[in-house]
């Protein structure tokens, strides 16, 4: 138990696990696995885990290391890191310090290459539409470039060779290592800024063959934001035919080599003064071709009618106007004749009606209806007065006092006013009145039953 | 050796500018569609612009400047 008697501080634990694994482990590894957590803090230090299937290895990459990797980490790619294992006492664990990352497979830079491209392709920086026209003619090219390379040299022979008529302007930028880039950049916003006083109207932007390393300038952001923020158009030409940068693919024009960057950037001068010939030809002609237009115009109208017999005109003109008096005359004779026989026609149809025949007619319709009509009425009034006279004789017959006339009377009792209809209605000594006709009154008294 | 080019001759027109209207003179012509006494006038100034054009090509003389970076990044 005599380990169990000794106390060991924190520090001195995790100093003898330093001192284990540095005696025990090899200065320098390379580690394959597959990215996981990867976090870039602020500060530009990276922590992230190294995984395969049996576990995970915590792992950190500091910034001044890390900013010498081309591409960005991402979370399950698979990498080589090159570093040592150490303690990190503060967190109680071991971890790999990494001072080299490869991507495994395509190269880093192939991988960077890749990455960029399809950023800022993402961003549209090489949009069609964001690419500017070169000017036919220019007149001041600055060429940005390494003035010691041989790219200087092809740019300018290549330009001059074809077309004299322009100025060069050579600016002297790196074109490879470290801040080349930014060196470039800074150029093309300069270039921008001057156009007042120096009068640039396109620019190239190149450098001779090289390494994929060598020619990394043209591939990093600030070159391309650069080149794709410039007002003054921008061709590239980099390398060879085979290599395409980022550079390339944002410029407004790529020329494969700096030697075609002379045709990419200005017309040949011997086309261009076969043009000028053709048009002088053109205009030649087509001058000749008016020219004798208008003669023979001209020659036409001087044999013209009008101009030699100048009367003759005006005779026509009368001619013309008898012309057309007759014509006119001859309209309006036929017209008339034609209303006049559509008036002989109507005469004749309207002859053919014989109106007073009609009327005639009809008048003896009328007589012959009124006759029926009275006849008929006369016959009613007849029918009618019959239905009328047997109620009327009737009616007389029943009225009582008719009956005098014929010498029959009424007789009533005098005492009682009724009409004696029978023996019993009367008394002995009753005084009986008799009508007869013509109101006359007879008055007798009852003396036997 | 920096000194700022161009900035001459600025009544007369640039190559462009003088191709640019060499065309529009030549279709003008073409067309027929302008009267005589212009079509003259405008064949006179074609062919001036075209000698104008060569002038400017004979009279090329390859121009190279430099610009120094220290007088640059002094700016």
């Amino acid at each position: 138990m005599a380990t169990m008697d000794r106390i060991y501080t924190v520090g001195q634990v995790n100093g003898l696990v330093q001192a284990a694994l540095s005696q025990s482990l090899p200065a320098r590894m390379t580690v394959r696995g597959e990215v996981r957590d990867f976090r870039c803090h602020h500060s530009g230090h990276c922590y992230f885990l190294l995984k395969d299937t049996s576990g995970v290895l915590p792992c950190v990459m500091w910034s001044s290391r890390f900013r010498s990797v081309k591409f960005m980490p991402e979370n399950g790619m698979s990498v080589l890191a090159t570093g040592y294992v150490d303690v990190y006492a503060q967190g109680g664990k071991y971890q790999f310090y990494i001072d080299r990352l490869d991507p495994e497979g395509t190269g880093a830079l192939q991988k960077a290459f890749e990455q960029m491209v399809a950023k800022l392709k993402a961003e549209g920086l090489f949009g069609e539409e964001h690419k500017q026209s070169l000017p036919s003619f220019p007149q001041c090219i600055a060429v940005l470039t390494s003035e010691s390379g041989a790219a200087w040299h092809d740019i300018a022979d290549s330009i001059h060779g074809r077309w004299p008529a322009v100025t060069l302007v050579l600016c002297p930028v790196p074109v490879q290592g470290e801040g080349a880039a930014a060196r470039m950049a800074e150029s093309i916003a300069r270039i921008n800024a001057r156009r007042a006083d120096l009068p640039v109207d396109l620019m190239i932007v190149g450098r001779g063959g090289g390494s994929m390393d060598d020619l990394w300038a043209f591939n990093e952001e600030v070159l391309a934001r650069a080149i794709f923020a410039s007002r003054i158009p921008v061709i590239s030409a980099v390398g060879h035919e085979v290599d395409i940068t980022v550079a390339d693919l944002v410029a407004d024009a790529r020329a494969s080599t700096p030697t075609q960057a002379g045709v990419v950037a200005v017309p040949d001068e011997a086309e261009v003064s076969e043009d000028l010939a053709h048009m002088a030809r053109r205009l030649s002609v087509s001058l000749r071709a008016r020219l004798d237009l208008c003669h023979s115009q001209f020659a036409n109208l001087e044999t013209a009618d009008v101009l030699r017999r100048p009367d003759r005109m005006i005779h026509d003109r009368h001619q013309w106007l008898d012309d057309w008096g007759e014509t006119m005359r001859g309209t309006v004779r036929d017209r008339v004749r034609a209303a006049q026989d559509g008036l002989v026609v109507y005469q004749a149809q309207i002859g053919h009606l014989e109106p007073y025949r009609l009327l005639g007619r009809h008048r003896v319709a009328v007589g012959t209806l009124a006759g029926c009509l009275e006849s008929a009425i006369t016959a009613r009034v007849a029918q009618r007065k019959l239905l009328l006279e047997a109620p009327a004789h009737r009616l007389a017959a029943l009225n009582p006092k008719s009956v005098l006339g014929r010498g029959f009377t009424i007789t009533r009792n005098g005492r009682t006013g009724t009409l004696v209809r029978h023996r019993e209605a009367v008394q002995l000594g009753d005084l009986l009145v008799t009508e007869l006709a013509g109101e006359n009154i007879i008055e007798s008294k009852v003396t036997k039953q | 050796m920096t000194k700022t080019p161009v900035k001459k001759k600025q009544d007369k027109p640039t190559f462009e500018q003088a191709v640019a209207e060499l065309k529009q003179i030549v279709d003008k012509i073409e067309d027929g569609q302008i009267p005589l006494e212009e079509s003259l006038g405008q064949y006179e100034k074609g062919m001036a612009l075209i000698q104008h054009c060569r002038t400017i090509l004979q009279q090329a003389e390859k121009r190279i400047e430099k610009i120094s970076a220290n007088q640059d990044s002094e700016e």
